[in-house]
């Protein structure tokens, strides 16, 4: 590889960072303000504490991050199909689309058939902007003619569980002398998950039609889903700790921009630690702690 | 070695082919098992027959017929099921991390089986083994179902594991869990010593075509290891895929990804309860449980039915494959499992909630 470029390939992914917003790590901090290092309460005059402080969060502007199909290699133990914020050249580029016993044999056959899973191998927590539709073009490639349909189904993993973002049909007719005939698609929002941390995701394609027996989804950066998101994850806390650093036991404080405050019982008589945390999706601030006294 | 042991038992069983019972054989052992969807024909991951019967050849996806018997071993009358997780959070134990899961877990196949063996206690699938038996001192003693059957978890990171363990390794390991959970019971104990995705049995590895087995821990064959322990060898079925279940039960990459690690364990678990002595015969005395003439067990017998490699559920076959709803309120994905009084006293697959509508 020649040092130009390599120079445009890091430019193109420094570019796809950027535009995978969602996939950047979120930053978020605390401090705390109430009570003062070494401040004296009383119990007596007190008998819940005020506990303050202040939170910084990463932007959580909605754009969409672009995920593109990809596909390492054909017909090998290294194919791995997977989705990828960032573009390139693709070493499974022109891979057939797999008609046989197991697969399906092609045509209009039961959607099961000729499936290929692209997990997304990068952009991941990504923020999931449930409000706007995800769109998409799977583009086709072959010697076929006529009507093709591209199923897609989009799954996610939140919470550890699967959860279904949603599917879509797209057909066209497809163009024998053109590069690929791209097949849009368009995924109605999922409101119910608006706002989730999405662990991990799935795009599943099945192509089909009356006269799609080869052919294959072109890659290198023709085919893609859109995914509406935001810059990073829109789940924001802050916890306090009495005396325990470990918060196994926390309490949630409220939270008014970049303020949160929360009253705890006042602790026993004596000195004690307050420690205090934030978290943004995935990402947890460096704990935070104040010692002060508790008086009669 | 595992293959000429085979061989050699199964020269020797036809050797002595007009004896009538297992005790012929002064001395035979094995593993017992569980060929992955592609494989259930494979000759060499069949069990030995008994004796004298023609060994029948079954076809993948349906039940093998023939009910099981009593060979007058001991079953797990109250079974106690210790999970023992080798190694998982060993550096290299997983190639990949998932945002909010553990690094020591994050496909969430240990929580996964965890969660299943939690909630097995008390379902309909579990309580097929209740109508099987031991015999003591003349008295049928039967297999119970309680409620919570999870003896304790054990994430072990200080034995260190490594990629291809062998059985006697995984033996071994089953000897540290007997003395990491202070079992003393161990007739009613059973050890699923499961493996990370990068650190597996050597057998799973070299594509052998099997996803699991268990076995029952004798001197002769795990020189070393205190005799006893019934054990099963668990490792990282997802590395198998479709072949070991991967979306055998639910669709959806994600909804199904998981269906391996319960359906096979599962089909450990049930088969150590009604054969912890797991088939073996040691100077003559029989140790094994219940299976049939074929030396297939309850798991055996019920292994993927209704299932093709990587074609779509549902089955739609009395017995197949399916979820069930663990006592968390949960649904999880088994196989089904022999039941001698289902169809009539017939026998057939059951427990997984798609039993024949003739049950015993």
């Amino acid at each position: 590889m020649t040092r130009k470029s390599v120079l445009l390939g890091l430019a193109a992914l420094a570019l796809a960072a950027i535009a995978a917003g969602g996939a950047l790590s979120a930053t978020t901090s605390v401090t705390i303000t109430t009570p003062k290092a070494n401040q004296k309460v009383s119990q007596k005059q007190n008998p819940y504490l005020a506990v303050a402080g202040t939170a910084t969060f990463a932007d959580t502007t909605a754009g969409t991050t672009r995920f593109f199909l990809r596909r390492d290699g054909c017909g090998t133990s290294s194919d791995n199909p997977h989705l990828s914020v960032t573009s390139g050249t693709d070493g499974g580029d022109g891979c057939g689309l797999i008609f046989n016993a197991v697969a399906g044999p092609g045509g209009d056959v039961a959607p099961q058939a000729a499936f290929i899973d692209f997990p997304a191998s990068d952009g991941m927590p990504l923020a999931y902007n449930g409000t706007q539709p995800v769109n998409g073009q799977i583009s086709l490639t072959g010697a076929q003619v006529g009507l093709a349909e591209v199923d897609v189904d989009l799954q996610a993993l939140v919470g550890g569980n699967a959860v279904d973002l949603g599917s879509a049909t797209g057909s066209a007719v497809l163009d024998p002398t053109g590069a690929s005939t791209p097949v849009p698609f368009t995924i109605q929002p999922n409101v119910s998950l608006d706002g989730s941390d999405l662990q991990a995701l799935d795009l599943r394609v099945t192509v089909h039609g009356p006269n799609v027996y080869s052919g294959f989804i072109a890659l290198g950066g023709a085919s893609w889903a859109d995914l509406p998101s935001y810059t990073a994850s829109v789940n924001k806390t802050v916890l306090v700790s009495v005396d325990d650093n470990t918060f196994s036991n926390p309490v949630a404080a409220r939270l008014s921009g970049t303020s949160w405050s929360v009253a705890i019982p006042a602790p026993s008589i004596g000195k004690h630690t307050i420690y205090a945390e934030s978290t943004q999706g995935f990402s947890t601030s460096a704990p935070t702690s104040v010692t002060f006294n508790v008086t009669k | 070695m595992r293959k000429p042991l085979i061989l050699l038992i199964l020269g020797a069983v036809m050797l002595f082919g007009g004896a009538t019972s297992a005790g012929a054989a002064a001395s035979s052992h094995h593993p017992l098992y569980m060929p992955n969807a592609s494989n259930m024909s494979n000759p060499a991951l069949q069990p030995p027959p008994v004796c004298c019967i023609p060994v029948y050849q079954v076809a993948a996806g349906v039940p093998a017929p023939v009910n099981m018997a009593y060979f007058g071993g001991h079953v797990q009358v109250t079974p106690k099921i210790y999970l023992v997780f080798w190694g998982w959070g060993q550096s290299g134990a997983f190639n990949h991390t998932t945002p909010g899961m553990p690094t020591y877990d994050p496909d969430g196949a240990a929580a996964r089986m965890t969660n299943f063996v939690s909630a097995m206690g008390g379902t309909a699938w579990a309580g097929v083994s209740t109508q099987y038996y031991e015999t003591v001192n003349g008295q049928n003693v039967y297999i119970q179902n309680p409620s919570n059957v999870l003896g304790g978890v054990w994430y072990d990171n200080t034995n260190p594991i490594h990629n291809n363990v062998s059985g006697l390794e995984l033996a071994q390991e089953a000897q540290r869990a007997v003395a990491h959970f202070g079992v003393t019971d161990l007739d009613n104990a059973q050890f699923v010593i499961a493996q990370p995705q990068l650190y597996n049995e050597a057998g799973f590895n070299s594509g052998a075509g099997y996803c699991a087995w268990h076995d029952y821990t004798q001197p002769q064959y795990y020189p070393g290891v205190q005799p006893g322990i019934s054990f099963t060898n668990m490792p990282y079925v997802l590395n198998s895929g479709t072949g070991c279940g991967e979306n055998s039960v639910n669709t959806g990459y994600f909804a199904g990804r998981l269906d391996g690690f319960t359906i096979v364990v599962g089909h450990e678990i049930e088969e150590t309860i009604t054969d912890p002595g797991a088939e073996d015969v040691i100077n003559g005395q029989n140790l094994g449980g219940w299976y049939d003439f074929s030396a297939w067990e309850n798991g055996d017998k019920c292994a993927w039915v209704g299932y093709t490699d990587g074609i779509a559920p549902p089955s739609t076959v009395p017995g197949g494959l399916n979820n069930i709803t663990g006592s968390d309120g949960k649904q999880y994905p088994v196989q089904s499992l022999w039941s001698n009084d289902s169809a009539g006293g017939t026998g057939w697959c059951a427990g997984a909630g798609d039993d024949l509508p003739v049950t015993g």
